[in-house]
């Protein structure tokens, strides 16, 4: 369970997220939506401490974040990047086992649990393991990203538009793929995505962000049919607009 | 050849003595700080721009800057903690090299780790890295190309510079070039330039091949080239303790300037002391002038040959002349003893001085014999000079007192001065009276007939003290005293300029010659010619 209590984030006069509360309930998977520059990825950052908040709380599972040491804490919690973040002078294997070689976990344990987890994000251990970053594919390295976020077996898991630099079909492979997964390993978790679709087909409910401000948390179908805010009813038209173009194009073009 | 070869092991040894251990103390000094700065922005422009500052120091200077600095750092340490430092040799060379090897390091390290991308820092973080692990696991393996890259440039830069370590004292490959282009020997400054030219390729080469290999994980290049790295410092290591058994005798250290005639002379010092005596000897060889000087005053040096002439112009400050040459040498003795404490143990009886040299043929068709025959005849003529002559007071002495409104003057290196008066390109050249190359291309020297140039006697100097700590050694030099005349001289340094024989070699005949047929001798024969 996370907790955010009145958590802000100032940049001198600017103000990127303001006075934000918010309550993940263990198991759930919370979408943190809004257009670029609404804070999503800000707050997200604050929930491991990668940014340091100005005001507020963040608590797991009852327990103020700041009672521990940084790296400690992050340890503790899955993070996916945005830009993967592979380090290119580390293996797959190596990639993978970072996390669990800092929390000093025997070796034995550490090669189970990597091969366990290329396997999970269905990567064939034999073939993957001493493979290079640079060598894999887009889609590939978000799996590793994946399997690296997913190492020490956390509880609480951070993702930061995980799936935003692969192609449509691949995309639509790891969501699924994911929606499926978090279940299984019952992950808590926060992702951000500006993607409506995504949002809805991942979240069990939806958090609209804007300008640093929370319009609105509801799950998906609350939103569609009682947006609280007129921005959030704009962004929810959004998918039915472009179903809708999709049909009128395939209406055109189909032979009469 | 095979000369120059000989003395290969001994003058590579002493260079990988001198650069290696700069390079690795100028690595240890220069990543930490370099990484230092990446944490701390604001000491940047500090520490990265005084390194920049060291850097444009021309290299030679840096060298001879590190003479004094040393010895008064020397007399510090001494004071503190029974230490001396010595001024000349080691010491110096060393600081320098390392202080040069800093810049190239510490830059690529700031640069190395300052280009890591940012998405990866953060990626390191948020994995749950320390500051520290993220250091260590992260930044400086992304950043081990371009650091190592700093390396191999500060590699091949201090051992090039190394060889201009041989005029502050320090034995090194530069041995090779500087008393080669000094001796015309160009089998030595070949043998010099190739090693150190090889030595620096092989080690920028075993540097390359061991990031390469540790980077793209190749274990049997990072054994071959990581093995071949570490014997190298390894043997390095070693030869610091291997002294060829020298005890704790501290040897007599015999320096000289960088030309011919003080090569054979100070040869001529070691051989007699060492059959004398049975001390050991060592030979610091081409010393910058001044370096000498200052080397022996405080006591780096035991011994070595200077001139009154110069003692008296540039030490003394005197420009005037008084009516002999035994006056000069005096006054020149009571200097030294009062002023400095140095001894003089004795003119070992000829000049060499600056004089006026022409073509015997020309001489002689042009009825020139002194120097007032030549005001005459000088708007007629060239003159050429060393790099020096034209700013010394004995030139202006001779100008003023002789007039002589040459129609051109030229400034050239020795060397090829007396190539250029032979040929006809200049007629008329500031010739040093014992150089051999006078004889070999038929010059005469012109008289001084108004006593314009001070005499020049070549006098043995020796350190304060070393009269009162080692008598035996002045003992042993006494015979020398009045051995040599000037044409002996001239004859020796025709034998290293002209025969191509090595000084050590002429230097033993002529101790052979003056065994057999003691003081006034200084015949030493010629075989060969």
């Amino acid at each position: 369970m996370i907790e955010l209590e009145n958590l802000s984030k100032r940049y001198g006069d600017v103000t990127a997220v303001d006075a934000l509360d918010l309550r993940v309930e263990r198991g759930e998977l919370v979408v943190l939506l809004g257009g670029s520059g609404c804070g999503k990825t800000t707050t997200l950052k604050m929930i491991n401490r990668l940014v340091e908040p100005s005001a507020g709380t963040v608590r797991i599972d009852g327990e103020d974040t700041r009672t521990l040491p940084a790296p400690q804490l992050r340890r503790r919690i899955g993070y996916a990047f945005q830009q993967i973040g592979l380090f290119p002078h580390l293996d797959v294997s190596e990639n993978v086992a970072i996390t669990p070689r800092l929390l000093g976990w025997p070796e034995d344990r550490v090669r189970e649990r990597v091969d366990a987890l290329l396997r999970l994000v269905e990567l064939e251990p034999a073939a993957m393991r001493n493979r290079w970053p640079t060598e894999l594919s887009g889609g590939q390295q978000q799996r590793v990203g994946l399997a690296r976020a997913l190492a020490a077996e956390p509880e609480v898991v951070l993702l930061d538009e995980p799936f935003g630099a692969v192609d449509p079909i691949t995309r639509d492979r790891l969501q699924r793929w994911f929606r499926a997964v978090r279940h299984e390993l019952g992950l808590t978790s926060v992702f951000v995505t500006h993607d409506m679709a995504e949002a809805l087909l991942l979240g069990d409910r939806i958090a609209v962000l804007d300008a640093g401000r929370l319009l609105q948390v509801g799950r998906p179908e609350e939103l569609l049919l009682r947006p609280a805010h007129e921005k959030v009813a704009e962004l929810m038209a959004t998918p039915r607009r472009q179903a809708e173009a999709v049909d009128a194009l395939l209406g055109r073009t189909e032979p009469s | 050849m095979s000369e120059q070869l000989a003395l290969l092991p001994g003058y590579l040894t002493a260079h990988l003595q001198l650069s290696l251990p700069a390079l690795v103390i100028a690595a240890l000094i220069s990543i930490p700080l370099g990484i230092l700065v990446t944490r701390r922005r604001g000491l940047e422009p500090g520490v990265v721009g005084t390194a920049s500052v060291i850097q444009t120091i021309p290299s030679l200077a840096l060298l001879a800057i590190m003479v004094p600095v040393l010895a008064a750092l020397g007399t510090v340490t001494e004071a503190a903690f029974g230490i001396p430092l010595r001024g000349i040799g080691f010491a110096p060379a060393f600081v320098a090299l390392t202080l040069y090897g800093l810049l190239p390091i510490l830059r690529n390290t700031v640069t190395g780790v300052e280009g890591v991308d940012p998405a990866l820092v953060e990626a390191a973080r948020g994995v749950g890295m320390t500051p520290r692990e993220q250091l260590r696991r992260v930044e400086l393996p992304l950043a081990m190309p371009v650091i190592v890259a700093g390396l191999r440039t500060a590699g091949v830069w201090v051992i090039g510079t190394a060889t201009l370590s041989t005029p502050v004292g320090a034995t090194s490959l530069g041995n090779f070039i500087f008393s080669g282009l000094q001796t015309r020997n160009f089998d030595a400054v070949l043998v010099g330039c190739v090693a150190a030219a090889l030595l620096a390729l092989t080690l920028d080469q075993l540097i390359r091949a061991l990031e390469s290999g540790i980077r793209e994980r190749r274990r049997g290049r990072v054994r071959l080239a990581g093995g071949a790295l570490a014997a190298l410092l390894l043997f390095t290591g070693a030869s610091f303790f291997d002294d060829g058994g020298a005890g704790d005798r501290r040897p007599v250290t015999i320096g000289s300037k960088a030309f011919t005639e003080q090569y054979v002379l100070s040869e001529i010092l070691a051989q007699q002391i060492a059959a004398r005596t049975g001390l050991p000897t060592e030979a610091v060889q081409s010393l910058g002038s001044t370096v000498a000087f200052e080397a022996l005053r405080n006591g780096d040096l035991d011994l070595y040959v200077d001139y009154s002439g110069t003692i008296w112009a540039t030490l003394m400050e005197r420009s005037d002349l008084p009516e002999t040459r035994g006056a000069v040498l005096e006054a020149v003795k009571g200097f030294l003893g009062d002023a400095h404490g140095i001894t003089v143990v004795g003119a070992l009886g000829f000049e060499n001085t600056y004089a006026l040299g022409m073509r015997a043929d020309r001489a002689r068709e042009r009825g020139i014999a002194r120097i007032s025959d030549l005001s005459r005849h000088a708007p007629a003529l060239e003159i050429g000079g060393d790099y020096e002559f034209f700013q010394r007071t004995e030139w202006r002495a001779l100008a003023d007192r002789y007039g002589l409104p040459f129609r051109h003057q030229r400034t050239m290196d020795p060397a090829l001065m007396y190539q250029a008066v032979a040929e006809g390109e200049v007629d008329v050249i500031s010739a040093y009276s014992t150089d051999g190359r006078i004889a070999a291309y038929d010059l005469v020297l012109l008289e001084d007939d108004q006593g314009v140039i001070p005499p020049y006697d070549a006098i043995v100097l020796a350190r304060p003290g070393l009269a009162r700590e080692r008598p035996e050694v002045l003992a042993a030099l006494r015979p020398l005293v009045g051995a040599i005349d000037a044409g002996a001289m001239q004859r020796m340094n025709l034998a290293v300029d002209g025969a191509g024989e090595a000084p050590g070699a002429v230097a033993q005949r002529f101790l052979a010659a003056l065994k057999t047929n003691p003081s006034p001798a200084g015949e030493p024969p010629t075989p060969g010619r």
